[in-house]
């Protein structure tokens, strides 16, 4: 019994880490209607650049800002430069799949190519062990959880509470009603890339963290939760990622308590595929 | 050095049969399955595990299913068998109506898990150590070791993916090819002309999947162990790589991709020498170079180094010069004096019959039976009470109608009127919502679109459905039902057997192609014609269907008038020779010359019917026009 | 479709607009480089209500979207109110005083009925939004009895009025509606032309309205521009054409159609 308390400990620290994920995949889909299977690529390379930083003697805390800008700006060269003129030539749905895969190939076995192909870990505490009752975790994991905590009310605030927010949510309802609104939308997707951007490199940086070692090719996996946790909640519904990360964040680490640990991630797959034949839209989203 | 060589043709062999599996599912069959790899992994895995011993054997220090100890070429068959089945499940996903990109999605990841799966599951193939020790086939007669069995695989493996080249050919360059590359293009009108589109896309699925596992069996028997590194994503997306490379729907192409691809580019790079400090720079670097190449063909040459070519079948050509798209846009020249009936194929022992005037079908118009309604006695068409809901809207709120046999019956009314819905709810490419459609005197109502197509209930499209990328004559030659090499079984059998059939269909499509003015474009991509031409191609090509009853639907939109009056008499012909139609028009005047009776629709729902010239007179007709 | 949208009589809304006028002058439009209008000229007035119509295909949206800047244009040149316009993209037209209700994707249908109209407002200064929702469910005060429901929720008619309330937000001094009456039940399209669109006119805007139902329009617009096969065809009161049989026959006959 205190293992399954103790993994409901675990799930809450994937589930901060996924939220911080899918709301900026969310949020990129929502406002271009492009799924950045790319993601990943972009998460890693932003761990990666605060390691760039953190191996020179760097503290992790203090390089993090050099993850979350490389995140940005990394997103939104993507999308400016790559999905966007693809996008506007008409290219298919599927081919654009393909071109995000091609991007990740680029993104990681570039990083790859500098980096080496062993894995590294930061140089980093993990801080004291805290108990809460039968859920043990360490000091950065809670750090990890309340940062998290911290970003998607800040989220939240943005999207419900500012102009911007407004805006954002108007682009990607209607792009062209939200023209004729005198919105300038290409503005606001590009702002909406930068955002979520950050979201993806803060994502990539604590998920570097929690994983201990990681490689340029670690996110793979980790992507796969993220399109659950985005297709559960529904896709383009940033609240919907917020809960389907905490579903998915929860079900992994507790179902990896009850069956062998090996298989965890089946869950997410089973949901991930149960939500694309039944219900594409997800739990939030608007009409099945 | 002679190694080295001899593991190139195998590779070369392997990676071509697996493109060549690839290019037919998805090139041909449009059928974007992410989840390739998968087929070629079970292949081997199969194929592995059909020829090692028991696992208790050899201090059994490894695991796994089967283990029959087969000789060859039984692990090569065991391969393909499951890459085959292994497909239909898949089948049930891929068919689904959801977006190309989500679906695109729950495939690669369904690769990932299985991935996870067989590296976790230790007693399936042994977990990730994988299998090692496979026998090579033969090895019990032969050394495999030996130059001489080397070279024998190499040229084996090339024999198999050239054997595979002819199959796929075979299936692509026939009827039935014809049939998958119509689905491809337009799964929707491929359906309303009776083709059956998931039995077509399951096909595809399995002859993609069986050929992939062979590649697996193949591969295996040379290599001798297969773990789950070898069929990570990142292989899904070579392959798709190479077959887009080479030329998507061009096996020549298939194959010239997998010799650039994984084949040259990993084999060029080899010869990089290692950079001291980081040995896997050029590795990593190869990968990056490969997405660099998605993009850039992608971006440049989406089609392909070899694209798809243009199937030339026109044996006739036009006396006319320059009939060139756009000479439909000026006054046209008037149609051939059709002789002859105008039904599709198979013109035997037909009488001629001279042209009439059209003023005998509209006849009867003023006299007063504006608005009888039809006998029911010769009733080929009905629908009852037909109601169309959707988000709340009623777009057809309570419709019903009769159709006679061997009458032209017009359909009108103003935008929104819910025309275009009850003819698509007719054809079955639309469901309905509550009401009964009877065809034939049979309850159709739950019937899907291609089984309505194929007891003779056709309809056209009002917004642009030919198949782009098939020529003019071939879009008419999909639509023809019936024929001997439309099927996977008479695919294989060959041109031998459908051959002369073919010949005669190309004849009579040319024959319509002619009567309609079109011959000089028989050759040319349906899709680069100009809008009035594709209507025409439209309309062939349900008349090639040989249907029963016609629905058409605004077939007259952006044609000349001169021309509309033309096909106005064909269509008033084949009433005559039988054939029902009914037609959704806005314009007003081809329902005066050529149908009766007409329906007026307003709101959803039935206004009016009977004669155009009694309907002119009545008031609320010409209120529904001009109120909307 | 029953009359399921509640009428009310609007008063005159507090303050009155600036109209500004509407010229194109020998518009070509169309999608591909292949134009769908060509050579197409009119002019609005402020307090003007003018209509386009014809029949299906004759390019009447066509020549919305190219005036709003959805379109760009392939000749030919737009001014409102006097300022050159031509192929500005629309979020910039619209903030020059351009209202636009298009036809079909018209709200934002996963947002409440308030938030399409804040949204309607984005432009506004923050302490400016609330006022002029106040206002415009004064003027459609069926809105304010659904304030908190989903815009997709809607009904055809409710849904309109949404669409046209979000335009008002910003007191537009060019309103431009493309078909306003589609879809809504002949009752409720009579009231929405007579009620609402009238009465923009009324409070000093320029009015352009594309409509199907071309009796009910004629009723209470200035001027019609009769459009056929992407041409102008005809232009005149309402009176004018009523009694023109030239007029009847393009809707009913056949020769107006393009041969593209």
């Amino acid at each position: 019994m205190s293992v399954f308390i103790a993994s409901i400990g675990f799930g809450l620290v994937t589930a901060a880490v996924l939220a911080l994920a899918s709301v900026g995949f969310t949020l990129q889909f929502a406002v271009t209607n492009v799924l950045n299977l790319a993601y990943g690529g972009v998460m890693i390379v932003a761990a990666y650049a605060a390691y760039a930083l953190n191996e020179r003697g760097v503290n992790i805390w203090i390089s993090a800002p050099a993850a979350i800008l490389i995140g940005a700006v990394l997103s939104v060269l993507l999308n400016n430069l790559i999905y966007t003129p693809f996008g506007r030539r008409g290219t298919t749905p599927i081919a654009m799949v393909i071109v995000a895969l091609g991007m990740t190939l680029i993104l990681e076995f570039g990083t790859q190519a500098l980096a080496g192909p062993t894995n590294v870990s930061y140089i980093m505490s993990q801080g004291a062990t805290v108990k809460l009752g039968s859920i043990e975790l360490t000091v950065v994991q809670l750090v990890i959880i309340g940062l998290s905590i911290v970003v998607m009310i800040l989220v939240h605030g943005l999207i419900r509470y500012t102009r911007l927010g407004k805006a954002m949510r108007a682009t990607a309802a209607n792009r062209n009603l939200a023209r004729n609104c005198g919105i300038r939308t290409d503005r606001v997707i590009t702002v909406t890339w930068l955002i979520s951007g950050a979201l993806c490199g803060l994502a990539g940086l604590t998920f570097a963290m929690n994983s201990g070692t990681f490689g340029a090719t670690s996110t793979d996996i980790f992507l796969v939760l993220i399109l659950a946790a985005v297709f559960l909640g529904g896709p383009g519904e940033p609240y919907g990622a917020m809960l389907g990360a905490l579903i998915i964040g929860l079900a992994t680490e507790v179902s990896a308590s009850i069956i062998v640990s090996d298989y965890k991630d089946v869950v997410a797959f089973v949901i991930l595929l149960a939500m694309l034949t039944i219900r594409p839209t997800g739990l939030l989203g608007a009409r099945a | 050095m002679v190694y080295y060589i001899t593991t190139l043709l195998v590779y070369a062999g392997v990676d071509a049969i697996a493109c060549l599996g690839l290019s037919q599912q998805f090139g041909v069959g449009g059928v974007t399955n992410f989840g390739f790899i998968i087929f070629q992994a079970a292949g081997a895995y199969v194929a592995g595990a059909l020829s090692l011993p028991s696992d208790h054997v050899d201090g059994g220090f490894q695991s796994y299913i089967l283990g029959w100890h087969l000789p060859f070429p039984f692990p090569w068959i065991g391969a393909t068998v499951v890459g085959g089945l292994l497909a239909i499940p898949f089948a049930l996903i891929v068919g689904k109506r959801i977006r190309g990109d989500f679906a695109a999605i729950g495939l690669l990841v369904t690769a990932v898990m299985f991935n996870l799966l067989v590296t976790n599951y230790v007693p399936l193939f042994n977990g990730a150590a994988g299998l090692s020790l496979v026998p090579s086939p033969l090895q019990g007669s032969f050394n495999p070791q030996s130059t001489g069995y080397q070279w024998g695989y190499g040229i084996v493996a090339i024999l198999v993916a050239f054997a595979t080249y002819l199959f796929v050919t075979r299936i692509t360059e026939s009827p039935y090819g014809r049939s998958l590359r119509a689905m491809r293009d337009n799964d929707t009108v491929a359906d309303s002309l009776g083709k059956n589109v998931r039995s077509l896309r399951t096909s595809s699925l399995i002859i993609g999947g069986a050929i992939a596992g062979l590649s697996g069996g193949v591969l295996v028997g040379f290599i001798n162990l297969w773990d789950p590194q070898a069929w990570g994503y990142a292989e899904t997306v070579v392959l798709f790589a190479a077959v887009i490379i080479g030329g998507l729907g061009n096996h020549r192409g298939a194959m010239l991709g997998a010799v650039l691809v994984p084949v040259a580019f990993e084999e060029a790079t080899r010869y990089i020498p290692p950079v001291p400090g980081n040995p896997n720079l050029i590795p990593a670097l190869q990968w990056v170079v490969i997405g660099l190449l998605i993009l850039v063909f992608l971006w440049f040459r989406p089609q392909g180094i070899l694209p798809e070519r243009r199937r030339k079948l026109a044996t006739r050509f036009a006396s006319e010069p320059g009939m060139q798209p756009g000479a439909m846009d000026s006054a046209p020249a008037p149609l051939a004096d059709f002789a002859g009936p105008v039904t599709g194929p198979k013109p035997v022992g037909v009488t001629e019959t001279e042209v009439t005037e059209t003023e005998t079908v509209g006849v009867g118009a003023a006299d007063g039976q504006a608005d009888a309604p039809p006998a029911t006695s010769d009733v080929i068409l009905e629908c009852r009470d037909l109601v169309r809901e959707f988000d709340g809207v009623r777009a057809v709120d309570g419709v019903s109608m009769a159709f006679q046999r061997g009458r032209l019956t017009g359909i009108i009314g103003p935008n929104g009127a819910g025309k275009s819905t009850v003819l698509a709810m007719l054809a079955g490419t639309l469901p309905s919502t509550s009401g009964q459609i009877l065809f034939k005197g049979e309850d159709v109502t739950r019937l899907p679109a291609f089984r309505r197509a194929r007891m003779g209930l056709v309809r056209t499209f009002q917004l642009a459905s030919e198949f782009k990328r098939l020529t003019v004559l071939e879009n008419l030659l999909t639509a023809i039902p019936d024929q001997e090499g439309d099927s996977f079984v008479g695919a294989l059998r060959g041109r031998r057997r459908w051959g002369a059939q073919e010949r005669e269909l190309i004849d009579s499509a040319q024959a319509m192609l002619e009567r309609f003015g079109l011959l000089g474009l028989a050759d040319r991509y349906a899709g680069d014609l100009s809008g009035g031409q594709r209507r025409l191609v439209e309309i062939m090509r349900a008349l090639m269907a040989q249907p029963a009853v016609l629905l058409l639907d605004e077939p007259m939109a952006g044609v000349h008038p001169r021309l509309a009056h033309d096909i106005g008499m064909q269509l008033v012909r084949l009433c005559e020779e039988g054939t029902t139609i009914v037609m959704v028009e806005h314009e007003l005047s081809i329902m005066d010359e050529f149908c009766d009776p007409v329906y007026v629709l307003a709101d959803g729902r039935v206004l009016a019917q009977g004669a155009m010239a009694a309907l002119r007179a009545k008031e609320e007709v010409v209120e529904a026009y001009l109120v909307g | 479709m029953s009359a399921d949208v509640e009428l009310g009589v609007p008063d005159l809304p507090t303050g009155s607009v600036e109209g500004v006028e509407l010229n194109t002058v020998d518009l070509t439009v169309g999608y591909d480089g292949s134009p769908v209008i060509h050579g197409v000229s009119i002019n609005v007035a402020p307090r003007e209500v003018v209509s386009i119509v014809g029949p299906n295909g004759s390019g009447k949206s066509t020549l919305l979207k190219a005036i709003v800047g959805v379109l760009e244009p392939l000749g030919g040149s737009i001014r409102v109110g006097g300022r050159d316009v031509t192929g500005w993209r629309s979020e910039n037209i619209a903030r020059i005083g351009v209202g636009y209700v298009p036809q079909i994707d018209d709200v934002f249908a996963p947002l409440t009925v308030r938030e399409n109209l804040e949204m309607g407002g984005y432009l506004l200064k923050s302490r400016e939004v609330a006022p002029r929702i106040d206002h415009v469910m004064s003027v459609f005060p069926q809105l304010s009895r659904m304030a908190g429901r989903r815009a997709g929720k809607l009904s055809g008619g409710e849904r309109k009025m949404l669409a046209m309330g979000r335009a008002l937000m910003l007191a537009p001094a060019l309103v431009v509606l493309d078909e306003p009456t589609a879809n809504l039940a002949p009752i409720v399209a009579a009231a929405v032309l007579q009620q609402h669109v009238r009465q923009l006119a009324a409070t000093g805007a320029s009015v352009l309205v594309v409509e199907q139902r071309a009796r009910a329009v004629l009723e209470i617009s200035d001027r019609t521009y009769v459009l056929g096969g992407g041409q102008v065809r005809m232009e005149g009161t309402p009176a004018e054409l009523a009694t023109s049989s030239e007029f009847v026959e393009s809707f009913l006959g056949g020769n107006t159609r393009s041969g593209v």
